[in-house]
């Protein structure tokens, strides 16, 4: 298990490196060079051979790149473009809201799409399975923005039952511990504010986790199918194990891996997601930040974050691989 | 009839349904595919057809069609209404088509070739190639794919060229993962190893044994890639990040501030949306029948 995780984390190795030669790279491709990047469209020539001394843009390029490497241990990602305020200073304050709605996303697709699968694999070949089926292929094939609208203008336009934007209703004031604002409610005992975040997380986590929803009921059916004939489970049977026990001890058990693994790789997908999601439901988060900073080409604050969301991708992979080891035997005693 | 006689009639019965063939008679079967392929033929003859369909010029705007500064919903003359600028939004959506269409096919193209290209090297090459070639594709996969189409795109500017580029970028490794498996998978085959025992040589082995066999999960792969391809290049274009002419009909950007016309022209989101997600719909069907038709595991059965 301990060499497991060893060589999982030395793979890691390879993997930042390439990560850090990538983001490094581009800035140096981008039109006009990184000293035009930093100044923004009005920079003169001038200005930009200063800038160039002054970050070192005239030293060769390994030199540059040994630099970049320290700065950003350091955890320096430089200063935003537009808000002359450190990247990593916005980073702290907007990386809470993602990872917010990101795991409320998740929890909404696990609760829903795992009962969801089950069923549908005890059903098979019934009403319940045709409809999960088509309900996850539909699902599969809307976009998560357009998914996002469609909520919105139902829930909140037109029935106005949810908030439209934001996190937090403008006069409701909570104290923020941790960024967290539902748990910050929490630990506040704040009962109004609570109410209110969650009314504002409802949409864009439904909105968020619709994919890996029909995602993870896609793969709970077709796992609990595979598992449903195995000896194990006629023995179990045969043995008189009451069906719920089958169910819960034997079969679900067993199905949690593929499962396990296929959470793990919505991850990637739930981040691309979130830059859309935010946008629609103006979620003040990474998402949008990055957004912003395409729009008025804010170098810095898109390899900062860019960096930091893959850095953040790649360790939860790493997470999931060790979890995945931790429920599988197979993989714990080999 | 001796049993050689009788095992000569069974190949020769069973000789012209190859795997194509049987997988044609399956798909022409399975009424999910057949849906997909009257979505996808509607799609493309829209995409051809656009300039004979199309009542209005999509690019023509007519600000005295406004009412109240937004924008009259569905009429006889405006089947789909008209957009904030005056703009047929029917005549939009059908030369739409041809944007998703050939920006989808062609950012399949290149993920496919360069994908396809370096997993083809990696799983025939082997050894330190193979390392390199997957570490890299790896570093790719680590960065979430929208992310990286956002940077490429920023990288290399807005257009209809560097956002083929930037969606087909996100697709390279996953075709060269596959492929590679595919290809590894296939070496280890029986038939290979009779083939390379016979004396058949290493090129023709592999253009003729393994491509062919490794070949179907490709296919599969590339229908459903035209499907994400399709929604990746409407989300770029919904972050603003489209077709740098901002008249363009691309459904992503024809979606992208229609969130503030929500209370009173809820049809320009309702509209480019649905017809993204019936293209989207169209590949994914197609895609899901061709995975079933071509799985070898159920030749045979149908």
């Amino acid at each position: 298990m301990l060499r497991f995780v060893v060589r999982r984390l030395l793979l890691l190795v390879p993997i930042l490196i390439g990560l850090s030669i990538l983001v490094f790279l581009w800035i140096r491709i981008l039109p006009g060079g990184p000293a035009q990047a930093l100044l923004g469209e009005r920079g003169t020539d001038e200005q930009a051979a200063q800038i160039e001394r002054q970050y070192g843009l005239d030293e060769p390029i390994h030199v540059q790149y040994w630099k970049y490497v320290q700065t950003v241990a350091n955890g320096d990602f430089g200063d935003s473009i537009a808000t002359r305020r450190p990247v990593v200073e916005e980073l702290k304050q907007r990386f809470p809201a993602t990872i917010e709605l990101a795991l409320a996303a998740m929890f909404f697709s696990i609760v829903l799409g795992i009962p969801l699968g089950f069923i549908a694999a005890k059903r098979y070949g019934g009403a319940v399975d045709h409809a999960s089926l088509l309900i996850s292929l539909i699902g599969i094939s809307v976009p998560i923005f357009f998914l996002a609208i469609i909520l919105k203008y139902v829930f909140a336009v037109k029935l106005g039952w949810l908030p439209t934007v934001g996190r937090l209703s403008v006069l409701i004031d909570l104290e923020h511990p941790t960024g967290f604002y539902v748990l910050d409610a929490i630990l506040t005992g704040n009962l109004e504010a609570l109410w209110d975040a969650l009314k504002h997380l409802v949409l864009p986590a439904v909105a968020l986790g619709s994919i890996p929803l029909a995602v993870i009921a896609r793969i709970t059916r077709a796992a609990v199918l595979d598992v449903q004939n195995e000896d194990y489970v006629r023995t179990a049977r045969a043995k008189g194990v009451s069906p719920g026990r089958v169910d819960t001890r034997h079969v679900l058990r067993n199905a949690l891996l593929p499962i396990a693994t296929i959470i793990g790789l919505q991850t990637g997908l739930l981040l691309s997601g979130a830059v859309l999601t935010e946008t629609v439901f103006a979620w003040p988060g990474i998402g949008t930040w990055l957004v912003g900073a395409i729009r008025v080409r804010d170098f810095p604050v898109l390899q900062g974050g860019i960096l930091f969301v893959s850095v953040v991708f790649v360790l939860v992979n790493l997470f999931v691989d060790v979890m995945y080891a931790v429920i599988n035997p197979r993989i714990r005693f080999s | 009839m001796s049993i050689a006689q009788l095992e000569a009639r069974e190949v020769e019965l069973e000789a012209p349904s190859g795997l194509w063939r049987e997988a044609w008679q399956r798909l022409r079967r399975n009424p999910g595919a057949l849906a997909g392929f009257a979505l996808v033929a509607l799609f493309i003859l829209l995409a051809l057809l656009a300039p004979l369909i199309a009542p209005f010029d999509p690019r023509e705007q007519d600000l005295s069609l406004l009412r109240d500064g937004c924008c009259p919903g569905p009429s006889a003359e405006h089947w789909f209404g008209v957009d904030d600028l005056g703009r047929d939004e029917f005549s939009r959506i059908v030369y739409g088509a041809r944007f998703s269409l050939l920006i989808g096919v062609v950012s399949v193209a290149v993920g496919l070739s360069v994908g396809l290209l370096l997993g083809a090297i990696a799983g025939y090459a082997g050894g330190i190639v193979d390392s390199i070639v997957m570490r890299l594709m790896d570093i790719m996969l680590s960065i979430p794919g929208l992310l990286l189409a956002i940077g490429i795109v920023a990288a290399l500017g807005q257009g209809l060229i560097q956002i083929m580029i930037a969606v087909g970028a996100t697709q390279i490794p996953i075709f060269a993962r596959l492929l590679r498996g595919s290809i590894l998978a296939q070496r280890e085959n029986d038939f290979v190893l009779a083939a390379r025992s016979v004396g058949v040589p290493r090129r023709t082995i592999l253009a003729s044994h393994i491509l062919p066999n490794a070949i179907s999960p490709v296919i599969v792969q590339g229908t459903l890639a035209l499907a994400t391809a399709i929604i990746d290049v409407a989300g770029l274009g919904f972050l603003g990040l489209g077709p740098q002419d901002p008249s363009t009909p691309e459904w992503g950007t024809m979606l992208t501030d229609t969130t503030r016309y929500l209370q009173t022209a809820p049809h320009l989101a309702m509209i480019p949306g649905v017809a993204i997600v019936l293209s989207v719909l169209g590949f994914n069907l197609i895609g899901d029948g061709l995975r079933e038709a071509l799985d070898p595991k159920l030749r045979g059965r149908g």
